[in-house]
């Protein structure tokens, strides 16, 4: 467990900065601008199209992407839950409303809710989509070095966007590392043992105040830090980004022909190409 | 240099020597908007090419006192003169360029996403170019020993590679003034003698003249060509290591214990019941004076 994991189902920062800083494997070479114009036209393809087979097809090709990556598969399932349950909670309400071969009803005296087969569709697809979208993200941060992420977001992001989140991502560390060291302080005097939920709920309030607080004053300092090196209100990112080479540019025009083609000829519901 | 006892109700400190004199702190005091008092009355000078270390328990002003040197903070009275510019009187905008701190805290420095990020952070506030700024962080880093974190990122440094890092940060800025608060505090020992020998290297080779706040008085004892006492916000005693530390009554006074080359020969010579002639500070110095008292009289 990493200084900075708070739960195995939330994506632990630190563990995908190591990944992506260890630049093992043949997707590490790869220009970071391939990588983000590949999460663009996933997007593009998860936004275009509703038909499950392609879905499914895609899904399971990123995730083997991931995992030529050597990228951690087991962690990935486990960082899922929380998108799961997402797209359940909005999904599963819309589920039952959808037109379509009714697969099962479920009596709730004044009405009676109808699962059909379009509506089990929609929450597969929406998943997929949703699993598809996670994935290729966490794919994208765990290959790419931090300073060209940083850079891209610089050059990417306006202003004040870009600002915040150079400045925002080592805060974030600090803040996480911080939260680390109070629960384990908390442990370590007996109070991770569940007492009860009321007690175990102050506990953690009292926490989260003490995180504020801390966070505040380190905040505080940083700025005056800053200040000492003559910041003026505008940081600029320095590292260059290593620009697409040939087979990136084959990739990229691979990828969109490939998209275009599956748009314009695969039906855009269904199960069945 | 002579032992100089400080008057704390004096209204006016004349400058020391006009010519070399950088910093002149003249019965500055600094109150906190909740009432806590940083310093007071406190009358402070460094030199050119100058080690000034200030010696003192926690909350005796010394962070306060450094904050003052770099502009971040302002007098409440009195003045502070850098560079022959006065703080007080709305000369502080572009003070950063002439003095560069280290905070205690590396954490507190290091918020750039990078090691290269936060190296060219200063040069790049300076003016410089993306590439002249690389350049200069480059030189910093490689001035410290420490090129090889260069694409590392702040999180992934140990204790002792974020402090040297936050020095390069400094140093690439090119400052005429380093200001440096507790450099060795949480650092290993080796990383300690590394943070040490770049101090008396920057002095040397670069010319800058430092400041240090401290209470590793074995650390102030070794570098420091004079020591300020500080105690209740303002300098009370000033003089060589020598002067000071071979004064207990004036480093109990100051609420901290006599440096380890300092307590192993009093102790020594107490014990052997003769009397301390010599004043060794350095650890050579000391072994000699042990030596010298070792040997049979001729």
């Amino acid at each position: 467990m990493s200084s900075t994991m708070i739960s195995s189902h939330i994506p632990d920062l630190d563990l995908i900065t190591v990944y992506a800083q260890r630049q093992e494997t043949y997707f590490s070479r790869v220009s970071p601008w391939t990588m983000f114009a590949g999460l663009i036209l996933v997007i593009l393809l998860i936004t275009l199209t509703r038909n499950l087979l392609v879905c499914s097809a895609l899904y399971l090709l990123i995730l083997g992407i991931y995992a030529a990556a050597g990228l951690p598969v087991k962690k990935l399932f486990q960082w899922y839950t929380i998108p799961v349950i997402f797209v359940l909670s909005l999904v599963g309400i819309m589920a039952w409303s959808e037109p379509g071969t009714p697969l099962f009803s479920v009596n709730l005296g004044l009405f009676t809710l109808t699962l059909t087969d379009n509506g089990l569709i929609l929450v597969v697809t929406l998943l997929l989509k949703a699993l598809i979208s996670v994935t290729y993200s966490l794919f994208f941060l765990m290959t790419i070095r931090y300073q060209y992420f940083s850079a891209m977001i610089y050059r990417i992001f306006p202003e004040p966007l870009d600002q915040i989140f150079l400045m925002a991502y080592r805060f974030l560390f600090l803040t996480l590392s911080m939260t680390g060291s109070i629960l384990k302080a908390v442990r370590s005097r007996g109070g991770g043992i569940i007492h009860s939920i009321r007690v175990q709920g102050r506990i953690f309030a009292e926490v989260f105040a003490l995180v504020f607080i801390r966070s505040f004053d380190h905040a505080e300092r940083v700025h005056q830090a800053m200040i000492a090196r003559g910041y003026n209100g505008r940081y600029e990112a320095g590292t260059e980004i290593p620009r697409p080479g040939f087979s990136g540019y084959c990739i990229i025009g691979a990828f969109a022909g490939a998209i275009a083609t599956i748009v314009l000829l695969v039906p855009d519901t269904g199960v069945l190409l | 240099m002579t032992l100089v006892y400080r008057d704390p109700h004096a209204m006016h400190c004349p400058p020391v020597d006009k010519e070399r004199e950088l910093i002149h702190v003249d019965c500055a005091s600094h109150t906190y908007p909740d009432g806590s008092v940083g310093i007071h009355d406190m009358c402070f000078y460094v030199l050119k090419n100058e080690i000034v270390t200030l010696c003192g328990p926690n909350g005796s002003g010394k962070s306060t006192l450094l904050e003052h040197l770099n502009g971040l903070l302002t007098p409440s009275l009195g003045d502070v003169w850098v560079n022959g510019r006065s703080i007080t009187h709305g000369e502080r905008v572009d003070l950063w360029k002439d003095v560069g701190i280290v905070f205690q805290r590396s954490d507190d420095q290091l918020f750039a996403p990078t090691v290269l990020d936060d190296v060219m952070f200063g040069p790049l506030n300076l003016g410089m170019s993306r590439a002249d700024a690389e350049v200069a962080a480059m030189s910093a880093l490689e001035g410290v020993g420490a090129a090889d974190l260069v694409n590392k990122l702040p999180n992934y440094l140990s204790g002792g590679q974020k402090r040297l890092v936050s020095i390069a940060g400094v140093l690439a800025m090119k400052p005429k003034i380093m200001v440096l608060d507790e450099p060795t505090s949480d650092l290993d020992p080796l990383h300690s003698e590394r943070v040490e020998a770049l101090i008396l290297r920057f002095k040397q080779d670069y010319g800058i003249s430092i400041v240090i706040a401290t209470h590793d008085l074995d650390l102030a004892a070794r570098i420091a060509d004079r020591v300020c006492l500080v105690k209740n916000g303002s300098v009370f005693a000033e003089g060589t290591s020598e002067e000071v530390f071979y004064n207990p009554s004036l480093i109990k006074e100051a609420g901290l214990t006599l440096p380890h080359t300092v307590r192993i020969y009093l102790d020594y010579c107490k014990a052997r019941g003769i009397a301390a002639t010599q004043r060794p500070i350095q650890r050579d110095e000391l072994i000699s004076a042990l030596q010298g008292l070792q040997s049979p009289p001729q």
